[in-house]
């Protein structure tokens, strides 16, 4: 067997290889099998666009107080690369967006798609609250002001940055992970929490979500993953 | 060298680290900075009508970490190669969970609610999360990764140095955290900087 010593730069890290079979970084991605979408959705749609096979790890949440320390935070999502982890979900969605074409041509264009992907994290930490709160009543106000006030102002924000842009996405001329980041958050909101009607004056925004939903691979996965994950037809 | 300005409140919150970072790495900006009573007609001018917001050639780019990251990344202290700097996001990513964490503990106007909801924060997130730190400093000869200060030590920096006015004794515990505070703090260009900031408010 013939065994080759081969150097392949990956960002600016030199990896060696010995062995004659070309091998590829292999990501396993950890995260309760409950929320089905979660904190790791971002990165299984990114993986997914970029056509890069990883292993989908939900595991069911009595394994969690075994696997809880082994993890750098005690949290998940997790990303194993070769052995190696990393742990926060946009620390991850960033890491693979960047070494797969996904996070923006040029530094700047980058950044841009870190702040949206920081715009989508600020979102959810806000529907948290209303998520948590016991009282049925009281919840039912609270997600009403999370609609009218935060998401509303968001929705007229994201809509004026995507007419400036005017390419169809939020940065540059193409899908990044921040399209998939307002998909993946967007796409909870219209389908399992409130519906659609608070895009009804977001047109850009509407078709971008339309674009995102029905690009070859990432309906490839969606389609496979309600298949398997929801069943049930719910989130 | 392009020409930066950063626009925030005239306050510390989320507008410090990126100042922090310009002044380690001696890169020259314009601290553009405003009163609360300013803010409604320029919050209109922001992106997501959020402050802080880097103004570079006339792009605005808005939300603290991004811009943090960006000039960490333009001037060298992001951390070597992508693995790094996703390490690197790792541990700058905690302290932020601290500040998103921390705000309501803050906020919150009745002491006994207050107590309850810091005895939370530090034993779920603060207390595990800062352990998580100092063991990794421990490991990685006082600095979290890498080789050299990154922009997640001066996270770690423009954090505590801001927490310790009201909590002087939150780092008794971590002494390599505290040399790290300490480290960066002697840094002429941050020494320099904190002769002349507006006072803790």
């Amino acid at each position: 067997m013939l065994i080759e010593t081969f150097y392949r730069q990956i960002g600016s890290e030199i990896v060696t290889n010995k062995s004659f079979k070309f091998s590829m970084a292999v990501y396993k991605l950890h995260y309760f099998d409950n929320p089905r979408r979660g904190h790791a959705e971002l990165s299984r749609l990114i993986l997914s666009q970029a056509g890069v096979p990883f292993e989908d790890v939900r595991f069911p949440h009595s394994e969690w107080p075994n696997m809880k320390p082994t993890t750098p935070f005690g949290q998940v999502p997790i990303l194993e690369v070769n052995g190696q982890m990393l742990a926060q979900s946009n620390a991850i969605a960033r890491y693979l967006a960047r070494q797969h074409g996904l996070a923006g041509k040029d530094d700047w264009e980058q950044a841009q798609t870190d702040m949206y992907i920081e715009n989508i994290n600020d979102l959810l930490n806000a529907v948290a609250v209303p998520f948590v709160e016991k009282d049925p009543a009281k919840q039912k106000e609270m997600y009403g002001k999370f609609m009218t006030e935060t998401i509303a102002f968001h929705v007229v924000a994201v809509e004026k940055q995507l007419k400036k842009n005017n390419t169809g996405y939020l940065v540059g001329d193409r899908l990044t992970a921040a399209d998939l980041a307002y998909y993946a958050l967007f796409s909870d909101f219209i389908e399992v929490k409130f519906g659609g009607a608070f895009l009804k004056d977001a047109p850009l925004l509407k078709s971008l979500l339309v674009r995102v939903r029905t690009s070859p691979n990432v309906k490839k996965w969606i389609d496979f993953r309600n298949s398997k994950y929801y069943p049930d037809g719910n989130e | 060298m392009p020409q930066y300005k950063l626009h925030y409140f005239n306050l510390h919150g989320m507008g410090e680290l990126p100042r922090m970072i310009f002044h380690y790495a001696g890169v020259p900006f314009e601290d553009v900075r405003f009163e609360p009573s300013e803010w409604p007609q320029l919050k209109a001018n922001m992106p997501f009508g959020q402050v802080p917001v880097l103004e570079l050639d006339g792009k605005l780019l808005s939300q603290s970490y991004a811009i943090a990251r960006y000039i960490a990344r333009q001037h060298g202290l992001a951390g070597q190669g992508d693995w790094e700097q996703a390490q690197v996001d790792m541990y700058a990513d905690c302290i932020k969970d601290f500040m998103i964490n921390g705000r309501p503990v803050h906020d919150e106007q009745d002491p006994e609610k207050q107590k309850v909801l810091m005895t939370k924060f530090a034993s779920e997130k603060l207390i595990p999360h800062m352990a998580v730190l100092e063991a990794q400093l421990a490991k990685n000869g006082g600095v979290l990764v890498g080789k050299g200060v990154t922009w997640a030590d001066i996270a770690c920096y423009a954090f505590f140095n801001h927490a310790t006015v009201k909590h002087p004794d939150i780092l008794k515990d971590s002494p390599n955290m505290a040399a790290l505070v300490s480290q960066i703090g002697s840094n002429d260009n941050i020494k320099k900087y904190l002769e002349t900031r507006p006072a803790y408010h």
